[in-house]
């Protein structure tokens, strides 16, 4: 195994390390301000300057997922969504940018697919466990594998190898990463998201959502870790058949996040798995039309 | 049995799906019988609740609500409406995610296991096995591992079933295009014999891997005496059980079942709050009732 440093210094030395995007620091910046300093035209404008970034608020605001609104302005897209929800998807949109189309080790819609159901059932999880901040739940979600961007663009040969591996072998991409790159995207995501000034909590979710839990884990990455795992396991995985069965209520990250939402034990575990399959085609279908590259 | 898409009822304009009785209609399913019907997919609920609707009469879905919940034939026309969510006919490799479990984890895992003991052989039932397409897809499966994974293995199928005439079409094994629709080529030519012009009839191999007996699962002297089970497979047939039953007949499967055995049940069923014993495992696209070794603690990456 490479140390953080190891991997820092690879990483530097390839001089691609991603600029944080430049729209997403004026919202975060807005996002810290109470809600009536908020200057809605400058958010509508900062969202209407970016084409992508606009049609997926508005395919956001008027998809089942979040309620379906009819929502036919930018303006009352942002106002539906929220400016967290906002923010998350700048930064998708953003993000999927950084990767060139002919570098993808793993298919961008999948990889989106993955990203998207994650942020949706971590939220969906939130609200049933009863965690304060659903959409703080949903960006972690939506950032989990951020170390797979950074992977795909600093090794992007021997990641496309890696991943092949893992396909053939139908195991978890993280134990392919260790064993082709020597690191995994929980180590690369975190060099990254600390370059970025992520939250803390964020950044502990990037590198430990394929952790079992520690007694202190914060809990949103247990939150993740589970739900990373069920979207793994129907069908918004990473595009491969992962041969696993899965007691999810036997995790140590179900047995910490009780400890902290005991409403998680009476969690009716098949009905959410049920939902989220129900769920697939819209997933799909926004994938589809906003990050197709 | 297995759930099967709805075809579109014959009533005239569309259901009006925002109606709230129709949750409440799904949340009475679901509590009563543990069939889940996702928000997504209330249009097909609303279609076979149409049905039902105009039979009885029902002008609104509140209407028909109330008949389902304190109308005086409120259990018969439950099982009535269960029985147009749940259509009766199958057909072979349903489930093909399950298969695809049971040789890729389940079974390298239980054969492991059991290897230490020394006695090669794996038991599985096909609890209401209705006319047989269950049991025999799980024959076929079974052959086809017998190169590979289950070399030197011996297994053997239990299907019952409490309805007479189901059972008697099941030892005909005797099926056409929709049974074996999802049948390849290559397993029809090797499992089955040409019967008429339209329809295929299983191979003497196939049956012989078979027993099928006729059982009713609340009969607890017989259940208590089915021990021993690997796997037991029962689709849709506990959605018609009163609660109190439903866990007895539940608590007989868990003690039918070897330690690290399994208990799989419909697509669309959940044993939310009947049982507590068994542990949910989640599998690629499917999901199954284990019944851990004794110590199981969990944490369990299968």
């Amino acid at each position: 195994m490479k140390t953080l440093d190891e991997i820092r210094a690879r990483i530097k030395e390839l001089e691609v390390m991603p600029a944080i995007p430049a729209i997403v620091q004026p919202l975060t910046a807005m996002l810290r301000l109470p809600a009536e300093q908020v200057d809605l035209d400058r958010v509508v404008k900062m969202v209407s300057y970016d084409s992508t970034i606009a049609a997926q608020c508005l395919r956001m605001a008027n998809s089942p997922l979040f309620g379906r609104r009819n929502t036919e302005t930018v303006r009352s897209a942002i106002m539906a969504l929220g400016l967290k929800r906002v923010q998350a998807i700048l930064l998708g949109c953003c993000l999927n940018r950084i990767v060139p189309p002919d570098k993808w080790a793993l298919d961008a819609v999948v990889f989106w697919r993955h990203s998207l159901g994650c942020a949706l059932v971590s939220r969906r999880m939130a609200k049933l466990i009863g965690y304060p901040d659903p959409e703080k739940a949903y960006l972690a979600g939506l950032l989990h594998d951020l170390g797979i961007l950074v992977n795909t663009l600093t090794s992007t040969e021997d990641y496309r190898r890696c991943v092949q591996a893992a396909r053939d072998a139908h195991v978890a991409l993280e134990r392919s990463e260790e064993e082709h790159l020597g690191f995994t995207h929980c180590q690369s995501g975190r060099i990254l998201a600390e370059h970025w000034h992520f939250s803390a909590d964020v950044i502990e979710v990037i590198e430990f959502h394929h952790h079992t839990a520690a007694p202190e884990t914060h809990p949103l990455v247990s939150l993740i870790h589970l739900s990373d795992l069920l979207c793994r396991l129907r069908d918004l995985g990473y595009g491969y058949y992962e041969a696993m069965g899965v007691d999810l209520a036997g995790e140590e990250a179900w047995a910490a996040l009780v400890s902290h939402y005991p409403a998680l034990a009476n969690l009716d575990l098949t009905r959410l798995t049920m939902d989220i399959e129900a769920s697939m085609d819209e997933i799909v279908a926004v994938v589809d039309e906003v990050f197709r590259t | 049995m297995q759930i099967e898409l709805a075809t579109p009822a014959t009533v005239t304009g569309a259901p009006d799906l925002g109606d709230p009785a129709y949750l409440k209609i799904r949340d009475v399913i679901y509590r009563i019988s543990g069939i889940y019907q996702p928000e997504e997919k209330l249009y097909l609920l609303a279609s076979r609740c149409a049905r039902r609707m105009s039979v009885v009469n029902a002008k609104t879905p509140a209407e028909y609500l109330e008949q389902l919940t304190i109308g005086g034939n409120r259990d018969a026309e439950l099982r009535l409406l269960l029985n147009e969510i749940t259509i009766g006919e199958t057909y072979m490799f349903r489930s093909p995610l399950q298969l695809e479990a049971l040789q890729t984890v389940i079974l390298p895992q239980m054969l492991e296991a059991k290897n230490k003991s020394g006695l090669k052989r794996l038991r599985l039932w096909s609890a209401g096995c209705s006319t047989g397409e269950e049991p025999y897809t799980l024959a076929m499966f079974l052959l086809e591992q017998n190169q590979k994974l289950l070399a030197g293995w011996t297994f053997d199928i239990l299907a019952t079933d409490i309805n007479d005439r189901s059972l008697e079409a099941a030892k005909d094994g005797i099926y056409g295009e929709y049974a074996l629709r999802s049948t390849s080529e290559l397993l029809r030519k090797k499992y089955f014999n040409s019967y008429d012009a339209k329809r295929l009839q299983v191979t003497d191999q196939l049956k012989s891997l078979i027993r099928f007996d006729r059982v009713n699962l609340n009969d607890d002297s017989r259940m208590t005496f089915l021990k021993g089970m690997d796997l037991i497979f029962c689709c849709n047939v506990l959605i018609y059980f009163d609660l109190a039953s439903k866990r007895k007949v539940v608590q007989h499967f868990y003690s039918n079942l070897l330690h690290g055995g399994y208990l799989f049940l419909g697509h669309a069923e959940s044993l939310y709050q009947v049982d507590d014993r068994f542990r949910l495992v989640h599998f690629p696209g499917t999901m199954g009732y284990w019944k851990p070794p004794i110590g199981y603690t969990g944490e369990s990456k299968l």
